[in-house]
């Protein structure tokens, strides 16, 4: 099931909620640099 | 097909499913779920005779539930075998026989109840992956009211409403009165080329198969008045455009806009479309006594399950992905399987008949060579070191690695024809014993030393993968793009053979950043390897920040080998980044490495000393 996250692109800094299924590798994209440098920074509550 | 039924050396095993497939190239093990039919297909003369007495009757899905069909039936007159089947879902039951009609109608008696499904084992050397596709159901789509208006059909209900052997033998009707219809309008690019409902993708065939619609109503009826709506017509193709002139010329009306609006006149059940046209600017009402949606192609519904039984990749699209698109384009990333037809992407019968030409072709290179050349580049396992952890197995994307069994003293072992050598294996191992031919660990931290051995904070560290980014360098090199050259490539087959410690290590020795770079997920070239680089450089961000080095000194990017100027412009921001790696951080982030190494020495030496104290002890 898929659940909102919170990101951080590594290149530009930016941080923004995104959708993500856990345990399953998905392809990201910085939505503002466009990079594929982007973690996940915060576990859901 | 008639040919394939007859042909001596071809087995054909109709209404049969794939149950398991296990193997590699040139010694495929095939399991096949043969359904009963409860009729023998070697007797049945399809006489016909059980059909008459059946007293069940469903929609026929051949004709699009435009007519019914019985229980007792052949889907189409062309099958092969032309023998008969029980649909046992809709059959008045066989246990216990509650009709038996068809049985006491049979002279041959050639229907039996008891009839089970068969397993079958098969030996294959390779695999033509040969399912097709499906349509795309428009029912989503209210605003064209199909199902809501009965004079909307789709193109698939027209190809079986204007055909001979069709529900009205070729008479072509409107569904509601019976009539001919004589203004009919196709609205194309119904399911395709959306990004909200439908598909994102176009379906390749609809604009030829509505243009062939036309001429076939216009060869049949003269006095059919044609309109298409289309975004545009996409008639590329041997002959295509002769073939979109000759419907012009022929009187069909081809208006550039998809209409907005669909109603239905309550009395006489004509369809009335709002559309406006884009040539002319202008808002149109048009009536007509049919329409027609020219519905797109989508993948099988059990896609899915096909990929995980030959271990095959898919596209976004949900099409499968070949092993390259203009090198390789009918092989399947796992050797020895091979494609054909729209299991690979929606094409036309001329596109899927080559196709099918080209995958027999090469299945045929293979079986009469009776070997296959591999690459060099594969695993291999030390045994000594092996833990039997079975993490190589679990990651290996080809299932070339057999599972290992720590009680039975079983290690894994690579099938080295089906190991495709992308060293995820390798990257994964957690005691370092898989070896990757040709890129071993001392190759590759002998690259990372060497480019760190003078002036380290001038330099980046990437590491590339063969097909994607390095050929993404390539590209961009070719087409005489700048960037920085302080970005030094590592060539690696496929980015999932990035190991941990190699990037560690490349820090260890003073790298200011590393990048770390590969296919796109839908690109890559051995089915999902890039899924473990995406895992482990997410594992390695959170190791790094545990460590207090600062995880943006890492970095991912994906760039395809089409990607000239993403490369540049990532080696630009790149460089960027760099310069901003004070040497203090450099030099604080050897001091913690080398302090993790000691640490992780002295546990180890620790270990040792307990494992020696214990054999002493016994």
């Amino acid at each position: 099931m898929a659940e909102r996250g919170k990101f951080k692109c590594l290149r530009c800094g930016h941080e923004y909620e995104d959708k993500y299924t856990p345990g399953v590798p998905q392809e990201r994209a910085c939505p503002k640099c466009g990079s594929n440098s982007v973690r996940r920074i915060e576990e859901k509550k | 097909m008639m040919d394939v039924g007859r042909h001596p050396r071809i087995k054909l095993l109709a209404y049969s499913e794939i149950e398991h497939v296990s193997g590699f190239i040139g010694n495929f093990n095939v399991k096949v779920r043969k359904k009963a039919r409860y009729v023998d297909e070697n007797d049945c003369t399809a006489c016909g005779d059980c059909v008459v007495d059946c007293p069940v009757i469903v929609p026929d899905e051949y004709q699009q539930g435009l007519s019914s069909r019985k229980a007792i039936y052949i889907q189409l007159p062309q099958a092969v075998p032309s023998a008969y089947l029980i649909d046992m879902d809709h059959c008045l039951g066989n246990n216990p026989i509650a009709c038996g009609k068809c049985q006491e109608a049979c002279e041959k008696k050639c229907i039996n109840f008891d009839m089970e499904d068969e397993i079958l084992e098969l030996e294959v050397g390779t695999i033509i992956v040969a399912t097709g596709n499906e349509v795309y159901d428009p029912t989503e789509l209210d605003e064209f009211g199909y199902r809501s208006f009965e004079n909307v059909i789709t193109s698939m209900e027209f190809e079986r409403l204007i055909c001979a052997g069709g529900p009205t033998e070729g008479h072509f009707v409107r569904p509601t009165d019976h009539q001919r219809p004589i203004r009919i309008g196709f609205i194309q690019c119904v399911g395709s080329r959306s990004d909200n409902r439908g598909n994102p993708y176009c379906s390749n065939i609809c604009c030829m198969n509505t243009i062939k619609d036309t001429l076939l109503l216009n060869d049949h009826y003269p006095d059919t008045e044609s309109k298409v709506f289309y975004i545009d017509i996409r008639a590329f193709g041997k002959g295509f455009e002769d073939m979109f002139k000759r419907s012009k010329e022929a009187g069909v009306k081809y208006i550039r806009g998809i209409p907005g609006d669909v109603w239905e006149d309550p009395v006489t059940k004509n369809i009335f479309l709002a559309v406006e046209d884009t040539t002319s600017g202008k808002v149109e009402v048009h009536e007509l006594d049919l329409v027609v949606l020219s519905v797109g192609l989508e993948p099988r519904k059990d896609m899915k399950h096909l990929q995980q039984l030959l271990t095959l990749s898919s596209t976004a699209d949900g099409f499968l992905l070949e092993s390259h698109p203009k090198l390789k384009p009918v092989d399947a990333p796992t050797r020895g399987i091979f494609y054909a037809g729209c299991v690979e992407a929606p094409k036309d019968v001329k596109e899927s008949v080559t196709q099918a030409s080209a995958a027999a072709a090469r299945a045929s290179i293979i079986l009469n060579a009776g070997k296959v050349q591999i690459e060099a580049i594969t695993a291999q396992i030390n045994t000594d070191e092996c833990n039997y952890c079975g993490l190589c197995a679990k990651v290996c994307p080809y299932h070339a690695i057999t599972a290992a069994d720590r009680k039975l003293g079983i290690y894994p072992e690579v099938i080295q024809a089906a190991c495709a050598g992308c060293g995820t294996c390798g990257a994964e191992c957690p005691t370092d014993a898989i070896t990757m031919r040709h890129f071993t660990d001392f190759q590759i931290m002998a690259q990372v030393d060497s480019i760190l051995d003078k002036d380290n904070m001038d330099k980046v560290v990437a590491f590339a993968c063969n097909w994607c980014s390095y050929a993404g360098g390539d590209l961009c090199g070719t087409s005489r793009l700048q960037y920085p050259t302080n970005v030094r490539l590592i060539r690696t087959m496929c980015s999932g053979r990035v190991d941990e410690k190699f990037v560690i290590h490349a820090f260890k020795k003073g790298a200011p950043l590393v990048l770390v770079s590969g296919c796109h997920f839908a690109d890559c070239h051995y089915i999902n390897a890039v899924t473990w680089t995406q895992k482990r450089v997410e594992k390695l961000w959170n190791k790094l920040e545990r460590l207090g080095i600062r995880p943006e000194r890492l970095q991912l990017e994906w760039i395809s080998a089409a990607e000239g100027q993403k490369f540049a412009r990532v080696m630009r921001e790149l460089e960027e980044m760099r310069k901003k790696v004070t040497p203090e951080e450099v030099a604080e982030t050897i001091k913690i490495l080398e302090r993790e190494e000691a640490k992780a020495l002295e546990k180890k030496a620790g270990k040792a000393k307990k494992a020696e104290e214990a054999l002493q002890t016994a």
